[in-house]
């Protein structure tokens, strides 16, 4: 293993021990946003060799059930997924995953990139999702991680203006840095209407095509369902409370679409395509970076955020060193 | 040549409770519109709720309205610029019109055009009288086969086939329905229609349960007013074999939609129909954990051709919907069967041609 960055899912299961009904009842390896290098192949294994640096897509679903069939693995009941209990993670020197998904880096394209596809998976699957592309009008709820990584999509794919919403000034100047038009920066005590209507004027009065709500809370989430325009679609990829006070009436009304997003699918090689074509720089995402000796550390920094934190990086690899 | 007609009797709104009867000027159609003679009017629900709280939601009744938008009838007189249709043909009519220049109306989005004009939803007049004016392109001929009622009816099952279309329903769909009213009975018709394998139908009313098993519903389940979430799901899904593909609540209420976004398979749609309180407190993370996409309806969209092939070919028959069936003079008496549901009432049809034998 090379590279191993930490998901906010991966401190929620440190912290609480669990995530909704999925509880930690056994040890269980953390660890999901990885790449490594190839150092064996199973007899069947044609596509790579030994020596390939590959990005590890980390869920496969069990390939049998019609989700699988039908192209939304994604959603296999029996989908065994890195890290999430009772599935073991890759935080470690070695381990073996399914060749195929396993997808090989071209030479250019750097090992803490790789570990970097996962998260832009989930902004690339958040884009598909809200059929983002040229002319869309984007509004982006959240810029920790999954908000710039869905930023950094939403340019991809041909969006002609991003705005972004957070509370952190620090995380909407890197969101500035990728190509947001404007940021909108919110104060705990702002209300839904005076953020909706920053919104507008970011976005000159006119409602935005797409929002991608990043953040989980109850706010965004009500705030993407009111501004997001007419016919539009409300892509909601945070996952806050279990129960959530929304204004239907709006979306039913104004046929704007609630959608989901659950991970990724098939999305990896849109992300590895996107880096290694450059049309996405993942890399000032990376604030820290920590040998695999002191990864208590690494999720004391990614927990509290200290020195703003972004992605934090662990490097179980001892012989390799940043390139970055 | 025959002596133009000059009772034009109108149904027009006032006030909350306050429907009258009274003569108004017989309207010219413009190059584009044709002139029609009404036959048969539907009531709806929101016909019903406009006299009772004068206002739904945004639209309040501020000045007198003509009511009703569930309609048929006989073209009499054609603009310059009519081709399809000429006088003596029998159409339904699509009740909203679009400005046509918008990106909605353009992009084929026009019933989301922000401009507009549907027959009696305020200020727009709608057509329970004896003669209207409409534009042509929303006015389809009726085929012999096709009864100047059944055209009325294409109005509400073309809700039906709008929300089918928002839920991808066809061959091979496990469709759950809530609610069995008048709009859960279309969209029951209208999946079943579309190639759904199984449809089940829930209410709180048997007999609205009774007419849906006779309209094609492969299962109906009665629900309490109590039963808990978890209860009902249980029997949805035990009755139906399965979880559904597509669930398409028609009710409004909030225990429904909550009922409708847990029950879907992952990866399926529910899709909202029924207009409840605008506010609502829903099991969200269930829907977005299962990419369970929520999808609103508002009305239709180039909808009315698909809903009377329907009729026309025989694939769906919307007759059973009809219950009552009053003359023009007896509007008030017809509102009030549709305001009570009295007699079982489904669908209420007034007859605004006074020479047509009902």
């Amino acid at each position: 293993m090379e590279v191993v960055g930490i998901c906010g899912s991966d401190v929620h299961y440190l912290v609480d021990g669990r995530i909704g009904p999925f509880v930690v009842e056994k040890p269980m390896v953390i660890g999901h946003e990885a790449s490594g290098t190839v150092l064996e192949l199973g007899r069947n294994v044609k596509h790579l060799k030994e020596g390939d640096h590959v990005a590890i897509e980390p869920g496969s679903g069990c390939r049998r059930c019609k989700y699988c069939k039908t192209g939304r693995y994604n959603l296999c009941p029996d989908m065994r997924f890195c890290a999430t209990p009772p599935i073991d993670g890759n935080l470690a020197r070695y381990y073996v995953h399914d060749a195929d998904f396993c997808f090989k880096l071209p030479s250019h394209v750097s090992v803490e990139e790789g570990a970097l596809l996962e998260p832009l998976s989930c902004g690339v699957r958040a884009c598909k999702r809200g059929g983002v592309t040229i002319g869309s009008t984007v509004l982006i709820l959240g810029a920790g991680p999954i908000g710039l990584t869905s930023l950094l999509a939403a340019k991809a794919f041909g969006a002609s203006r991003i705005v972004i919403a957070d509370f952190n000034e620090s995380r909407l100047e890197l969101a500035e840095r990728f190509g947001a038009n404007c940021t909108i920066q919110v104060c705990p005590d702002d209300e839904e209407n005076d953020v909706i209507e920053h919104v507008y004027e970011a976005f000159d009065n006119k409602q935005p095509s797409v929002s991608i709500e990043c953040s989980g809370a109850e706010m965004g989430i009500r705030i993407a369902i009111l501004v997001t325009k007419t016919g539009g679609k409300a892509v909601l990829l945070g996952m806050g409370k279990t129960e959530i006070n929304l204004p239907l009436g709006s979306a039913l009304f104004r046929e704007v679409d609630i959608k989901g997003v659950f991970r990724y699918v098939n999305d990896y090689p849109t992300s590895l395509d996107m880096v290694a074509t450059g049309k996405v720089d993942v890399l000032p995402l990376i604030t820290h970076q920590f040998p695999l000796e002191e990864t208590l550390e690494a999720f004391e920094t990614a927990r509290t955020g200290a020195g703003n934190a972004i992605k934090v990086l662990i490097r179980p690899n001892t012989d390799s060193s940043s390139n970055c | 040549m025959a002596p133009l007609p000059t009772d034009n009797l109108t149904a027009v709104l006032y006030g909350i409770n306050d429907l009258r009867l009274e003569q108004r000027p017989i309207p010219k159609p413009n190059d584009d519109q044709v002139l029609l003679q009404m036959e048969v009017v539907g009531i709806c629900g929101s016909d019903v709720h406009y006299l009772v709280h004068g206002r739904i939601g945004p639209f309040v009744v501020e000045k007198p309205m003509v009511i009703g938008h569930e309609a048929s009838g006989t073209v009499v007189g054609v603009g310059k610029n009519v081709k399809h249709l000429k006088p003596g043909d029998r159409v339904a009519i699509e009740p909203g019109e679009g400005c046509r220049k918008c990106n909605y109306c353009k992009e084929g989005r026009y019933n989301l055009c922000l401009e507009m004009s549907f027959c009696a939803t305020p200020p727009v007049d709608g057509n329970l009288s004896r003669y209207y004016v409409h534009a042509a392109d929303f006015c389809f001929k009726l085929p012999d086969n096709v009864s100047l009622e059944e055209g009325a009816l294409l109005e509400p099952l073309s809700v039906g086939v709008h929300a089918c279309k928002r839920g991808g329903v066809t061959t091979g769909s496990v469709v759950l329905v809530l609610g069995a009213g008048p709009i859960g009975l279309v969209t029951l018709l209208s999946a079943k229609a579309f190639g759904a394998s199984k449809v089940i139908i829930t209410d709180i009313v048997e007999n609205r349960l009774e007419t849906a098993k006779k309209l094609g519903a492969d299962h109906t389940l009665l629900i309490q007013p109590n039963d808990k979430e978890e209860v009902i799901i249980k029997r949805i899904i035990d009755a139906l074999g399965c979880e559904p593909t597509v669930s398409m609540d028609c009710s409004g209420a909030e225990t429904s939609v909550r009922v409708a976004i847990q029950a879907t398979r992952s990866g399926g749609v529910a899709v909202l129909i029924g207009m409840g309180k605008s506010e609502m407190t829903l099991p969200l993370a269930s829907a977005l954990i299962r990419e369970v996409d929520i999808r609103g309806v508002f009305r239709y969209v180039n909808d009315y051709p698909t809903a009377l092939d329907l009729v026309a070919t025989g694939k769906v028959n919307v007759k059973p919907l009809i219950t009552h069936n009053y003359k023009m003079e007896d509007t008030l008496k017809a509102f009030d069967t549709s305001r009570t549901g009295a007699g079982n009432a489904i669908k209420v049809l007034i007859h605004a041609n006074p020479n047509r034998k009902l």
